[in-house]
């Protein structure tokens, strides 16, 4: 049986520290064991994000950064790292999701996370994937304990490359939660990869592997450690790269 | 009074917490920071004993309930009697059979204790020897002394000052018990300090009273203890419930309608959420939640993002509401007057799971007397509410021509608020 790598998922805000930093860190990462990226194009209402991540996007809407014209200035970049996920909520993009689309299809990006659909969009999420699709994007779907196991089943089906769960109510911060537990009771009705998010310590990243997780994101952490040094956020990945290599 | 064998007692009260989520209709929207400001949510790790914060968040069905907790349930009188309202049928010349579940056999006189000891417990075995609250007519500060008393624990209960002087005996009552009870606004927060400040007789109001209570909790590294709303709270109040589940099966009653009052829903939540997720019977129940016309929560409330306290410490909820800076009427059914509903029953009212009605106060002092002298207990005014809504089925059935068996919830006795009534009395004799 061929052994499986597990899955490193970086969060990085598109455009954060600096464009040049960002770049910088998106070229060395990609390089040390990152499987995918998960880009974050600045929204209205980081809703569901947690204080590191809402700080990010806080300083690169006042550095006036123009988030989708660094999409586009990343082609180079993306033809050698491959693996990227665009992610935004849909809230700011009810009505123009076929415009958010085109330039994720014009900046050669072919995934897309909207971590409120299955919240506040979840009557209709059927009919986005399927838009989608015919565009040429899978949709990334984000699930969490509170949703109903039946729906998680269901979408696990759906969600490319794999399905993201995140097991504390908000990104980044440390709520008691027992990750072995969550892990365990739906890793069987996931019928696709499963990957494992949200406040994530290195302890727990071990036990959610245990229960069954086919890899882990981090975004928090590498945002405390880029406002650092570039460095400091590639330290981390090598450290986590570690952790999933000895899980193999 | 339904009356049980001895060895049935002890297997009534459950040996779990039934926990809603995993059972839910639809996604929970989870809670939420403002856009704005500090992490609520990383504010409440401060807040809340962990252990309480991980149960509000947990996806385990049943929850352990911890032997030290059953234990004091046992000393304060669960498993709680059900009794068949015999004379109130007999009065309504109803084909229906009429139960109710009486929590206010409880020492505190109201089913707040179920939650109030585990949060206390949870508080204590962090090493955290006192815990703060806030209380409007009284019901839930009395809960949380008699918790911290149980535990040989402080308490300090941020008490709204118009209810501070206006009800000596709940005051009494939690200063009996051990609690230090401060008359809220006051000079122990900066919020109080301020409010003072630009009027120093400022009568209060439950919002500030929460903001006072968190605030000196965190000042102090105490622990807040919550009353209603949120998920956890509405799990610890499943015991009634369960136990109601348990002492229907023993007499061969199936429920055809379950029926109680909603101030933020831990009690409705507590006693209707086992049917709803895991009562297994043969028929299709109704389930019907009551509230106050004059806080016309449901009627005119929107589902939506909002704060549970006024002071917004606590992380946004997606819930039905009329705003966190809603100021509620003066009625007297103070655990009523709350401006949101729990998550999961707003979520169960928007499928349409739940139903609901709406009393007004004049409507529910007249239930309450009638089922003061058809039973013999004064009701609390927020359980009169159910008690209207019981009536008011029992009607519509016989119109029908249908027998049910109805089941309701009886959250508290009301002799403690009878200066309320004599008020509400004067109040209703005026108008009328």
């Amino acid at each position: 049986m061929p052994i499986v790598a597990k899955l490193l998922v970086v969060y990085i805000t598109l455009g954060f520290p600096s464009i040049e930093r960002f770049k910088e860190f998106v070229a060395k990462a990609a390089n040390i064991g990152v499987d995918y990226f998960e880009f974050g194009i600045l929204p209205k209402y980081a809703k569901y994000d947690g204080p590191a991540i809402r700080r990010s996007y806080d300083y690169v809407r006042k550095l006036g950064i123009d988030t989708k014209e660094v999409l586009r200035s990343l082609k180079s970049i993306l033809k050698d790292t491959g693996n990227v996920i665009a992610l935004t909520y849909l809230e700011d993009y009810e009505n123009n999701f076929e415009h958010l689309l085109k330039e994720l299809v014009n900046a050669e990006i072919s995934k897309l996370l909207l971590p409120d659909l299955l919240i506040d969009y979840v009557d209709l999420y059927k009919s986005y994937i399927e838009f989608a699709k015919k565009m040429g994007i899978d949709l990334t779907l984000f699930v969490s304990p509170s949703m109903p196991d039946k729906l998680i089943e269901e979408v696990s089906k759906e969600s490319k490359p794999f399905l993201y769960y995140g097991i504390r109510p908000t990104t980044g911060v440390q709520i008691p939660v027992s990750p072995s537990i969550l892990v365990k009771r739906i890793r069987s009705k996931v019928q696709s990869k499963l990957v494992i998010g949200f406040g994530l310590d290195e302890n727990e990243i071990s036990e959610v592997l245990n229960a069954g997780a086919d890899g882990i994101a981090i975004g928090s952490a590498i945002i405390n450690a880029i406002e650092i040094r570039v460095d400091e956020a590639l330290k981390v990945i090598s450290r986590v790269r570690g952790i999933l290599d000895g899980h193999r | 009074m339904v009356i049980f064998d001895k060895k049935y007692i002890d297997n009534i009260i459950p040996k779990y917490w039934y926990n809603i989520i995993p059972d839910l209709p639809a996604p929970l929207p989870p809670p939420l920071d403002p856009p704005e400001g500090p992490s609520r949510i990383e504010l409440s790790k401060k807040i809340l004993p962990s252990e309480v914060l991980r149960q509000q968040f947990t996806i385990d069905r049943y929850v352990p309930i911890p032997d030290e907790v059953i234990e004091k349930y046992q000393i304060i009188g669960r498993p709680t009697p059900l009794f068949r309202a015999y004379r109130l049928e007999k009065l309504l010349n109803t084909k229906s059979r009429i139960y109710f579940k009486f929590e206010g056999a409880l020492p505190t006189g109201s089913h707040k204790i179920n939650t109030a000891i585990p949060q206390v417990y949870y508080a204590y075995i962090e090493g955290i020897d006192h815990v703060t609250t806030e209380t409007g007519a009284g019901q839930w500060g009395s809960a949380v002394a008699l918790a911290a008393a149980l535990y040989k624990m402080k308490a300090t209960v941020f008490m709204v000052r118009a209810s501070y002087e206006h009800k000596p005996g709940r005051r009494a009552l939690m200063e009996f018990l051990g609690a230090k009870v401060v008359s809220s606004p006051s000079n122990l927060s900066r919020i109080g300090r301020e409010i003072l400040s630009v009027n120093p007789s400022h009568p209060g109001s439950l919002g500030i009273a929460i903001s006072e209570a968190i605030e000196y909790a965190l000042e102090n590294n105490f622990r807040y203890v919550m009353g209603s709303v949120l998920d956890v709270v509405l799990m610890h109040q499943s015991v009634i419930g369960l136990e109601t589940v348990k002492q229907l099966e023993l007499i061969g009653e199936e429920p055809d309608v379950i029926v109680a009052c909603v101030g933020g829903g831990s009690n409705f939540g507590g006693f209707a959420y086992p049917f709803i997720g895991i009562y297994n019977g043969g028929k299709k129940i109704r389930f019907i939640a009551v509230g106050s016309k004059e806080v016309s929560k449901f009627s005119k409330g929107g589902y939506r993002y909002d704060f549970p306290d006024t002071a917004k410490s606590l992380p946004m909820l997606k819930m039905i509401t009329l705003g966190s800076e809603f100021i509620p009427p003066p009625i007297y059914s103070g655990g009523l007057r709350y401006h949101g509903l729990a998550p999961s029953l707003s979520l169960f009212i928007n499928k349409g799971v739940v139903e609901w009605r709406e009393y007004s106060e004049v409507e529910i002092l007249e239930a309450a007397r009638l089922f003061a002298e058809s039973q013999g207990i004064i009701p609390a005014p927020e359980s009169a509410h159910a008690i209207k809504a019981v009536m008011d089925l029992a009607r519509e059935y016989d119109k029908e021509g249908e027998s049910k068996v109805i089941v309701f919830n009886l959250s508290g006795h009301g002799l403690l608020d009878i200066e309320n009534y004599s008020s509400m009395m004067k109040r209703y004799a005026k108008a009328s």
